[in-house]
């Protein structure tokens, strides 16, 4: 059971305008998502009424914005089935939280010769950091393939644990290019038996489908408030034991526990990781937003996204010459690639967008699965709690104007 | 159904200008857009004087790419180098019937013309 759309709709201000005349299809949440009124108001809140820096403060304003920022902290831990909200840390979006990881965790562990796993089908955030980190240590990074099919081949796993210099194992809880929902516990088993780590970004997860870090077992959880309705900002959270053997990513304010001329000690967790003055806002509005999703259940944003995923599958192929990227079973998320012959993705996205359409063109920030696919760009749609199928008609509509104007 | 889309420059699309190799020529450069996969192949020839005698083009991109090449082979001819040099996005969108682009799509409209520039440094006629 899902909710009245329309309703749910007049929950987001922006959705209310017109684009070039035209209802605003909004389709590219997976790039962000838009807000809901509550996320609106409680920034308002906060500036009208709570604000004053975190942390340091000894009179009651200060002492209401800090409990503010931690209440959020607690209800983000819990969102994603944390029972600690120290392991919990804010950082300015999932591009951080992984770099935090590779830094922080990767130049403390990873030496010469051993190996760093990723996928061929990451976001290059849980790519570059790990290249990177891989080349200042002469150590080796390998791909998981991705099949014709978008899906990871598993069977490439065991042989790159097989000689124990795999340290640690990255991959995408969802493709935001194919919206392949890899098996993470399985993953994340077969990482673990060989004494590897494992980091999850969960960028596109965890805005659309339940995500508990204790089922998955995984021990870093990266992803982004500002996709799940929030303000821009995001999380990291990392096991307390792990976490406390890092050494901190950024130096300064709040993240100290004293300082001398010539030596510090570092603040306990979370705040080790909390350079300087957060986003105490955004913080609070993160909060909100989660409490959006939660109370539309999590199960049913799943349900609701892939009642549309099913029906953009069967709809698209209606589009002369249109080829649809990964996965074509509806038990995958709602980020939609595909591409048009003989018709370059900008052109799909500049024309649909004179219709009040806003859709992806590009890369995606994920060049190597696009070079796989041996394609130089595709159009993705996206969707989210708001979308329904009265925009998967639309698309299609659009599509068609597209092919009837661009294709001769 | 788009502003953008207007029908002189499909027709630069689909029937692109001046499009193919020109043997012996005194400009010859390849320039890609990395983020789109649009890629120009450019050759020109210049006469007695250094003005741009003829232009031609090859490659694949958008609409906006290919018709802003199609249409710059022929606006160029007569021009010198450092005329070319001067030309700007304003120049390009006037060039493409006054259009007004939308910052994506600016980087598309000039790969063409900053081939041909790049292509006149590189022969050392700027």
């Amino acid at each position: 059971m899902t909710w009245n759309l329309e309703e749910l709709r007049r929950e987001f201000p922006i959705l209310q305008q017109q684009v070039h005349g035209k209802r605003l299809v909004f389709l590219d949440s997976a790039a962000s998502a838009q807000k809901p009124r509550a996320v609106i108001e409680a920034l308002t809140t906060v500036y009208t009424t709570a604000y004053a820096n975190v942390h340091r403060g000894l009179y009651s304003l200060a002492e209401a914005a800090t409990a503010h920022y931690e209440e959020a902290r607690e209800k983000i831990a819990h969102f994603i089935g944390a029972s600690d909200p120290g392991e919990l840390i804010y950082v300015r979006n999932a591009t951080e939280a992984l770099n935090l990881v590779a830094y922080a965790w990767g130049r403390k562990h990873i030496t010469a010769g051993d190996r760093i796993v990723i996928t061929e089908m990451e976001h290059h955030s849980n790519l570059v950091p790990w290249m990177m980190l891989a080349q200042e240590r002469g150590a080796e990074l390998a791909y998981l393939p991705v099949t014709a099919a978008g899906e990871l081949e598993l069977t490439a796993l065991p042989p790159l644990l097989a000689d124990g210099r795999t340290r640690v194992v990255a991959f995408t809880l969802m493709s935001n290019v194919l919206g392949t929902i890899p098996p993470a516990q399985e993953l994340t088993a077969m990482a673990h038996a060989a004494g590897a780590l494992v980091v999850a970004d969960g960028a596109q997860a965890v805005p659309h489908l339940p995500v508990n870090v204790q089922t998955l077992g995984v021990d870093f959880l990266a992803f982004s408030g500002h996709k799940l309705g929030g303000p821009g900002i995001g999380a990291l959270w990392g096991r307390r034991r792990l976490l406390e053997a890092m050494p901190p990513f950024l130096f300064g304010g709040d993240m100290i526990l004293s300082v001398k001329k010539h030596s510090a000690t570092w603040n306990e967790l979370p705040y080790k990781f909390e350079a300087g003055t957060p986003a105490i806002a955004e913080a609070v509005g993160f909060g909100v937003a989660v409490d959006f999703l939660s109370a539309l259940g999590m199960e049913a944003v799943q349900q609701h996204e892939q009642m549309l995923v099913a029906y953009a599958l069967e709809r698209l192929p209606e589009v002369p010459g249109l080829h649809i990227l990964g996965p074509t079973h509806p038990h995958r998320g709602g980020a939609v690639s595909f591409w048009l012959e003989g018709i370059h993705p900008h052109d799909i996205a500049s024309v649909l967008d004179s219709e009040g359409i806003c859709i992806r063109a590009g890369l995606h920030c994920a060049e190597p699965l696009h070079a796989r696919f041996g394609l130089p760009a595709s159009a993705r749609a996206s969707f989210f709690i708001y979308n329904g199928t009265d925009d998967v008609d639309a698309l299609v509509a659009g599509l068609q104007g597209v092919v009837k104007l661009l294709r001769r | 159904m788009s502003d953008l889309y207007r029908e002189q420059l499909l027709e630069h699309y689909h029937e692109p200008q001046n499009y193919g190799v020109l043997p012996e020529a005194d400009v010859d450069v390849q320039l890609d857009n990395p983020t789109c996969g649009d890629t120009i192949h450019l050759t020109a020839r210049l006469d007695p004087e250094g003005r741009i005698a003829k232009v031609m083009f090859e490659g694949h991109g958008c609409v906006i790419s290919m018709a802003a090449a199609s249409m710059l082979t022929e606006d160029v001819v007569g021009k010198t180098p450092q005329e070319v040099a001067a030309l700007e996005l304003h120049d390009v969108e006037e060039m493409m019937g006054g259009l007004r682009l939308s910052m994506g799509r600016v980087k598309c409209a000039l790969l063409a013309v900053n081939a041909l520039k790049k292509g006149l440094r590189e022969s050392g006629r700027l």
